[in-house]
């Protein structure tokens, strides 16, 4: 979808070159294996189209292409089945719904009562910052396969759990300090 | 959007009151002639920016397989054919075109492949076996839908080409087989045989009344094509670890059975964050099974019976 949106790419400008004349953008995995054919391919005139080829950015990466089948065992084999992990089962799961469906209340109460209770307020906003963490952090399970690329998976993690308890500081001081998300909002509606 | 159509559509089944007008906003069973509302949007960048890795040599750049004897007033229907042969690794997958005439094809997508492989090309590969649907062999990605060829109209507009892969994200082993060792491999996982270590009261064999059986019922019934499974972009993305719909529809088959002693143990086998709980109600299993079951459905009374056990 972004490079839907790029609008350098309705340009139709020069097409995706041959991935031979495209060396500069991926000269990082070749010449290593060859350092010969750096000072080779630098010594070759260069046109104009393989420079404008070598910045465009826009050529299609597969972010996780599909590695090779391997199957584990005979296939006669089951798959092995994990221990079981209630807190990232069912106590999660079960969670999760019980955050998700007491969010629908207390975002209507306030308004249909007409009143604005601090506390209320404070559940909500409460709710609303681990709603947002379970529901990113099943992104990231879903996008980043763990023993894929571990690496990345456990930074996103880390980049979440940061953001949460900066979106939690940040909610805590504008209900303390603040008029709160629930008076915030109706006086946009009203603006 | 998906899932919130098909939501729409099995609460409007289950009332079977008043059903909504097919129209151009409402999506029912995934169809094989409803070809307009599956244009993913994937497609418009794939467009403008080719992916050379993934790519199919398209139809246009391969020969066209004629129909070898068309008759009088020939209804010539085009079929686009993924083919791919595993003698010849380096070359590209490509599409295939045939032509036939349908009045001497069968009504099926199945008799049109038949057909092409007798008459025209034996080296089309594909399973089939039972013909009617009862196997579950020739589950396969007919224009854009993972039906089962053998259930599956030939679309009678000639004026619209029909295309034919193998089942998506799957391994393939030549042309139209794709490879379903991961899938039985996670079907032989989830033990689907009863389980029991009491004998029956009276010694003879296990019964169950008549409520009981009832809760089978749109469980028994899946053949493991593996349509609803590969149709599920969670089991593209997590293969290795989410057990998919066919296997879980499978699963719950055994945890609803009331002759199953084993019912703890089974549940406690798909408590992780992986085996279950990456089904995030999709739909596209309950609106791609070719046999009409709910495997949706199936996955969340599993979720529902182990909530607050």
């Amino acid at each position: 979808m972004a490079s839907l949106l790029r609008p350098s790419l309705l340009r139709q400008g020069p097409a995706v070159a041959a991935p031979s004349s495209r060396f500069l953008s991926t000269v990082t995995r070749q010449t290593a294996l060859r350092p010969g054919a750096l000072a080779a391919s630098w010594q070759k005139p260069t046109t104009t189209t393989q420079r404008v080829a070598a910045f465009h950015a826009t050529q299609r990466q597969q972010i996780l292409p599909p590695l090779p089948q391997k199957i584990q065992g005979t296939a006669n084999d089951p798959v092995p089945v994990p221990a079981p992990e209630y807190v990232h089962g069912s106590y999660h799961w079960t969670f999760e719904r019980l955050v998700a469906t007491g969010l629908i209340p207390l975002t209507i109460a306030p308004f249909a009562a007409g009143s604005l209770n601090p506390l209320t307020d404070s559940i909500l906003c409460a709710l609303l910052v681990i709603h947002s963490h379970t529901g990113f952090e099943s992104c990231i399970i879903d996008y980043f396969p763990k023993n894929r690329v571990p690496k990345t998976r456990a930074a996103a993690m880390w980049a979440l759990r940061i953001a949460t308890v900066t979106l939690g500081v940040a909610l805590y001081s504008f209900e303390t300090n603040d008029v709160g998300i629930t008076e915030a909002v109706s006086r946009l509606w009203h603006a | 959007m998906a899932s919130t159509r098909a939501l729409a559509r099995l609460a409007t089944r289950r009332t079977a009151v008043v059903r909504p007008a097919v129209s151009s906003f409402s999506r029912g069973l995934a169809s094989v002639t409803d070809t307009h509302a599956r244009e993913p949007v994937s497609k418009v960048a794939e467009k403008i920016v080719p992916d050379r890795a993934a790519e199919v040599v398209p139809e246009s750049k391969t020969s066209t397989v004629r129909e070898p004897t068309p008759g009088k007033d020939a209804k010539i229907k085009t079929f686009h054919i993924y083919r791919w042969n595993p003698d010849e690794p380096s070359a590209k997958p490509r599409m295939q075109t045939y032509t036939l005439d349908l009045n001497k094809t069968g009504p099926m997508m199945l008799d049109a492949l038949i057909r092409i492989k007798n008459e025209v090309d034996p080296t089309l590969t594909f399973r089939r076996s039972c013909r009617e649907g009862i196997c579950g062999s020739c589950a396969m990605n007919i224009d854009g839908v993972n039906t089962l060829a053998c259930l599956c109209r030939i679309p009678t507009d000639t004026s619209k080409e029909s295309r034919i892969y193998p089942l998506p994200h799957m391994y393939v082993v030549k042309d139209l087989v794709p490879d379903m060792t991961l899938f039985y491999k996670q079907y032989r996982s989830i033990k689907p045989y009863l389980q029991r270590e009491t004998p029956a009261p009276d010694g003879r064999e296990y019964r169950q009344s008549k409520a009981d059986r009832k809760k089978l019922d749109g469980l028994y019934e899946c053949i493991l094509c593996a349509c609803c499974s590969t149709s599920c972009p969670s089991y593209w993305w997590n293969q290795e670890e989410y057990l998919g719909p066919a296997v879980l529809l499978q699963s719950y088959r055994w945890i609803a059975d009331s002759r199953d002693e084993k019912k703890a143990e089974r549940q406690d086998a798909l408590n992780n964050s992986m085996s279950l709980y990456r089904c995030h109600t999709i739909m596209n299993c309950s609106r791609t099974c070719p046999k009409g079951l709910n495997p949706g459905l199936a996955i969340a009374e599993i979720k529902k019976s182990m909530a607050f056990a």
